[in-house]
């Protein structure tokens, strides 16, 4: 077992040693506006223990979510309940949560050590220095941990955030797009410790707009797109239904009209349509599909000038989740 | 012994001190030395100029542009710079009660702008001192400057948090309100921390700073500089308890 491993395993005992009920957080028919702008609109669900992944594109309004289940803002309507209490207006929710925020602005002027003790002692933990030094470790940061905060990299400053966020070992941890800045070795380690915390039985929720992130991480996934929710679900349920969607091709050939007629008999092929700008095609196969092409145009004698796909776009993606 | 409180006021120490502000404070302090050094090689010195000096000095300078210049800086920054460098959040999401850690954070830059004009105050009486300069000079100055930050703070305090332009719009009440306004209009007068300041002094200087021209009266100054600060108090308190990380749409 990795020293990771060790230390995560003493805070997960020391957990089940104290017959804390599993962390929980309902989120029910919550919206939420800014003036006429409206961030979420009537989303409901409930998270227990594990890791849940809250994906979707930029401006789907994740962190709004994010902050409603920190307490940080207050829902314009509807009720969000962590572990059976309103999120807002009890600054004691906080002994149970941490959250991770998106921006990475930190106490430049602070040391990581600093800034990391600093939390520890917010939270009035007997032994603050203890608890600062476990973090610190957790998030591999102990070689520059007394380096000012300033001198420290995007996914550096990432790190001694969560060490911040893990040092008073909360059953609820929220993170907003945790992996933004950091290298790929980083990214595995983090990956680690956020699914041991999660096996823990803590219940962590990433936000995140790139699927692949969450692949092996979190199990259940929310899918919000302007401000709803789009689609929940185990994360191989969700890949699935992005995968088997719908795709548009346009293609660009020597004789657009010769190769129509020539994927027309293809069964992977739903509709073809006859443009300016070249065929577009429609298919519920991509797979297949790409294969059939070059088939459909060798046996046509035809020449591909281009093949592009139209709607690959994550906004794409998400909108076909919520019209489907 | 640290506690959750004890660590907000460090760290808003801390960020008081950031970003050069500390040269900041260091230039309002060693500025009226500079005066007096000036005072020194320009006048002739006969008997009570430098008491003249001294008491001039302290008005217009000190407590007309320098208290609130360190307030502006100090408690804008106490609450807007947190807000400004996106780092509110960090003292948001702990369990401590909100309105307690903004008097921390009030508390933190009362006491810095009060130890800056203590320097500049003494400072400067220390480098023309003589027996027509008693103690009591400095030690009026001294109180009307801490009882002025007190206001200052919580009102420039107040105004950090709901805006992220605390310190331009800070500056432009100092200059505008209290340097125009309140020179050139009589009911300004009554609503001015530096008028009160000033009527401080003459009320804490034991006889030996005395104005020309009347101030605003005593009463003035404790009840509308305790409404002045209360009401600011009041509502840093509320807007913190009630302080929202609402995305920007």
């Amino acid at each position: 077992m990795t020293e990771d491993g060790k230390r995560m395993t003493e805070s997960g005992k020391r957990m089940a040693e104290s017959g804390q009920p599993a962390p929980s957080v309902r989120v029910a028919n919550v919206s939420r506006w800014y003036g006429n702008v409206v961030a979420v609109n009537d989303v409901s669900f409930a998270l227990g223990p594990g890791v849940t992944g809250l994906l979707g594109p930029n401006g789907a309004g994740k962190t709004t979510v994010l902050h409603m289940m920190a307490g940080l803002l207050r829902p314009s309507s509807g009720t969000v309940l962590v572990n059976d209490a309103p999120a807002a207006g009890d600054t004691n929710v906080y002994r149970s949560l941490g959250i991770i925020p998106e921006r990475e602005s930190v106490h430049d002027y602070l040391t990581g050590w600093e800034f990391v003790r600093a939390c520890a002692r917010m939270h009035g933990l007997a032994d603050a220095d203890a608890a600062a030094t476990r973090a610190i470790e957790l998030v591999e940061m102990t070689p520059p941990q007394h380096r000012r905060i300033s001198t420290y990299s995007k996914g550096m400053k990432q790190r001694i955030k969560v060490a911040g966020a893990m040092v008073h070992d909360p059953t609820i941890l929220l993170l907003d797009e945790p992996f933004n800045g950091m290298d790929p070795r980083q990214r595995v380690h983090m990956l680690e410790v956020l699914r041991h915390l999660g096996a823990q039985g803590r219940l962590v929720v990433i936000s995140s707009h790139i699927l692949e992130e969450l692949n092996d991480l979190a199990n259940n996934i929310l899918v919000m797109v302007a401000g709803r929710l789009a689609a929940s679900g185990h994360f191989r349920e969700i890949r699935r239904l992005m995968t088997d969607r719908p795709h548009t091709f346009r293609i660009r050939s020597s004789d657009d009209r010769r190769l129509a007629a020539s994927l027309l008999g293809d069964e992977s092929v739903f509709s073809v349509e006859l443009t300016p700008d070249g065929l577009m095609i429609r298919s519920g196969q991509r797979g297949t599909l790409t294969r059939s092409i070059a088939r459909s145009a060798r046996d046509a004698k035809v020449r591909l000038h281009e093949i592009r796909p139209t709607d690959e776009s994550l906004e794409s993606v998400f909108s076909y989740l919520v019209n489907r | 012994m640290s506690t959750p409180l004890t660590t907000v006021a460090w760290l808003t120490w801390r960020q008081l001190f950031a970003r050069r502000r500390g040269w900041l404070a260091a230039a309002i302090v060693v500025l009226p030395f500079i005066l007096t050094f000036f005072y020194r090689l320009g006048s002739e010195d006969r008997e009570g100029d430098r008491l003249i000096f001294m008491l001039n000095m302290n008005r217009e300078v000190v407590l007309g542009v320098l208290l609130p210049l360190t307030a502006v800086i100090f408690g804008a920054t106490a609450f807007g710079g947190e807000v400004e460098d996106g780092t509110l959040i960090y003292l948001l999401v702990r369990p401590v009660d909100r309105w307690k850690a903004a008097i921390s954070k009030y508390l933190v830059s009362v006491a810095v702008t009060i130890a800056v004009m203590i320097g500049a105050v003494l400072v400067a009486w220390f480098a023309l001192r003589t027996e027509e300069l008693p103690f009591a000079v400095p030690r009026a100055f001294i109180v009307a400057s801490a009882l002025g930050s007190l206001a200052y703070c919580a009102l420039f305090g107040y105004i950090g948090l709901v805006t992220r332009k605390g310190l331009v719009i800070g500056l432009l009440y100092v200059i505008l309100f209290e340097n125009i306004a309140a020179r050139g209009f009589e009911g300004a007068k009554s609503l001015s921390v530096r008028e009160f300041a000033v009527s401080l002094a003459q009320w804490a200087g034991d006889g030996v700073v005395k104005w020309q021209q009347p101030g605003v009266s005593m009463t003035t100054v404790w009840v509308v500089g305790s409404i002045i600060l209360g009401g600011a108090l009041a509502l840093t308190l509320r807007k913190l308890a009630r302080y929202e990380m609402a995305e920007r749409l």
